[in-house]
């Protein structure tokens, strides 16, 4: 918490290293969270790229009340949110697509290498209802309490919580007998 | 069945990690991001200019700004030795070349382990040149007590290169610009400019330390703990104090100093302290210092090549873009085509002749000669990158309008953008891309004409 207030107040002064260190701080974890949540590798790097740029841009007038860690994956999830109402409107079985290519098919200019695991969990996760997908991956990614997910979601603790159990069932079914050894 | 513990593992295993070569791209953009934003003084509110239209409020105002400079000269001129802030400012607008010393470190509590401290200990020399640019090399204080090559950085217009090599990752970035867009750029890229720090501390409350000896100089010092310094009131719990020392012969900044700590509700604590010292000024420097460096062979990395921005390369790109999607971006912040991946899918979506003779044409090849075809297939288009044209306007000037959401590549009478070239005239782009130089007056028609 300290060197995260260390880091906003270095960046707000114009530090470019302090930003790198967010940047290196919080990248894997954001594109994770992403892709998790739209299961498109490709978009997740755009989504994660522009949260980092308007993050930047926000140097002057950034006024973080909670954590940063907190306010990226704010921005993460809205931006997450934005893309689905986007894609929706245009051509709906774009959405859950499955974008999610391994290392040797992406090629070298690929910014995140996701391991199999990775695309077998996102996968799974595309099948899930996407307030479920949300809880579950805040929860078990972010470590988020479900009163912070609840805050996210602006739906009850019962809710998030019911969310939260309907997921796990649903992701036991869609990945028993693949992973667990 | 699994249990909750057991998808939590799953999570945890699922790794991820970033290919080091498109991490630094997409990290200059950030970088980037954040030096527009350096560069770019806040804009008034329209509410500020609503309250400035009423002429009792000019006056009012006009009167307060008087008092408020008599009451400021006059206490520039008589605290202390008499050394004002803004004659140190101006006289450093005078120096062609110095060189300075930071050293800085940053300790906190261990998040894990909160008995335990992280600390980091870094210092750099800048040589700063209005003719030639600027270096600087950073160097860390390694676990055995020796200092490693950290990263140098260089900014060179006259070369129209910058270059930063980044010794602890064997890596380097580089840009390279057709035009003098270096020098505007150079102008708020300057990492240890003292310029800032006594700007800021004019607009700030301090006092005087009085007068004391650093090496040998007779200094007077000043120095503030206003908790607006740099904006951090947002958090109570930092407290902090900036000092500067100034030369009372030359007026010229000697030493400065930073302290900042912060603790949290567990009384963990946080310090960052920084010394910018060793001041040369006025040097004579050599045009060698300023070669680019020679980049170690196994060291990894890519110099972005970027467009000169003028009206032609302007027109340009917009003609790519319409020739690939059909239409104008309908905004500035539509302009997007960095990374690759981006523009990919809005051309794959369009279906101009253009953009599917590009997408058959990307089929047949590996995703490597994809990603390379496809940057430079888009290059033209690169200058209207949304921050290179937000500079763009700033360059052209203020007065600049873009109508890409109601004009099309068919409106040839119709103005998709603007640009004041001076009192009497306006650079006009129309939609079919022709150009023309244009009064105020008939600006004012054509802007008329435009759909709502």
């Amino acid at each position: 918490m300290i060197e995260d207030k260390l880091l906003v107040f270095r960046f707000k002064r114009g530090r470019s290293e302090a930003l790198r260190q967010i940047y290196d701080k919080y990248k894997i974890e954001l594109l994770k969270l992403a892709v998790a949540l739209i299961g498109d590798v490709n978009m997740a790097e755009d989504i994660v790229h522009d949260v980092f740029v308007k993050f930047a841009q926000s140097a002057r007038r950034i006024k973080l009340a909670g954590c940063l860690k907190s306010y990226l994956v704010t921005s993460v999830i809205n931006r997450v949110r934005n893309y689905r109402r986007d894609s929706s409107r245009h051509c709906e079985t774009s959405i859950e697509g499955a974008g999610l290519l391994s290392s040797s098919e992406r090629g070298p200019q690929q910014w995140a290498v996701l391991s199999e695991q990775l695309i077998l969990l996102s996968q799974a996760l595309q099948g899930l209802p996407y307030e479920q997908r949300e809880v579950i991956c805040l929860r078990m990614e972010m470590d988020m309490t479900f009163r912070q997910i609840a805050t996210l979601q602006g739906a009850p603790v019962d809710t998030v919580k019911g969310r939260y159990r309907y997921a796990i069932q649903r992701l036991r079914s869609l990945l028993d007998g693949e992973v667990e050894k | 069945m699994k249990s909750a513990e057991t998808i939590k593992r799953l999570f945890k295993d699922a790794e991820l990690s970033v290919h080091p070569d498109t991490d630094e791209r997409v990290f200059e953009d950030v970088l980037q991001a954040q030096q527009k934003v350096t560069e770019n003084l806040p804009a008034m509110p329209d509410e500020w200019r609503i309250i400035m239209k009423n002429p009792i409020t000019k006056l009012a105002i006009a009167a307060v700004v008087i008092i408020a400079c008599l009451i400021g000269i006059s206490f520039w001129r008589t605290s202390g030795s008499g050394i004002a802030l803004a004659d140190v400012l101006a006289r450093i607008e005078q120096v062609n070349a110095y060189e300075v010393q930071d050293d800085y470190s940053w300790t906190y509590t261990c998040k894990e382990d909160p008995n335990k401290s992280v600390n980091f200990v870094r210092r750099s020399t800048s040589l700063t040149s209005q003719e030639y640019g600027w270096k600087t090399i950073k160097e860390e204080l390694d676990p055995n007590g020796g200092w490693s090559k950290f990263s140098d950085v260089y900014y060179l217009p006259q070369k129209k290169t910058t270059i930063t090599i980044f010794h602890d990752r064997k890596k380097y970035a580089g840009e390279e610009y057709e035009d003098d867009w270096l020098d505007r750029k150079l102008e708020w890229t300057l990492e240890n400019d003292p310029r800032s720090g006594i700007k800021e501390l004019m607009a700030r409350k301090y006092k005087s330390m009085g007068r004391a000896t650093i090496d040998g100089i007779e200094v007077e010092g000043f120095q503030t703990t206003d908790p607006n310094w740099s904006g951090f009131p947002y958090d109570p719990n930092i407290s902090g104090v900036f000092k500067l020392w100034v030369d009372v012969k030359t007026f010229l900044p000697v030493r400065s100093q930073e302290d900042y700590i912060q603790r949290d509700s567990m009384s963990n604590e946080g310090r960052w302290h920084s010394v910018v010292h060793d001041y040369q000024w006025d040097i004579l420097v050599d045009a060698a210092e300023f070669e680019p460096p020679v980049i170690p062979d196994d060291y990894t990395g890519t110099v972005v090549k970027w467009p000169s921005i003028n009206e032609e390369n302007a027109i340009k790109g917009l003609k790519q873009w319409v020739e690939l999607l059909g239409n104008y971006p309908k905004s500035f912040n539509d302009m997007i085509v960095w990374p690759p991946s981006t523009f990919l899918r809005l051309a794959e979506k369009s279906e101009t002749p253009a953009a599917r003779r590009l997408t058959e044409e990307l089929k047949g090849l590996s995703a490597a000669d994809k990603t390379n075809r496809l940057k430079v297939a888009i290059m033209p288009m690169r200058c209207l990158d949304r921050f290179r044209i937000l500079n763009l306007l700033i360059i052209w000037g203020k007065d600049s309008a873009y109508y890409g959401k109601t004009v099309t590549p068919k409106d040839a009478d119709k103005v998709l953008m603007r640009w004041k070239v001076s009192d009497n005239e306006y650079r006009v782009i129309y939609g079919d891309l022709h150009a023309e130089t244009v009064t105020p007056e008939k600006l004012a028609e054509l802007e008329k004409a435009l759909p709502k």
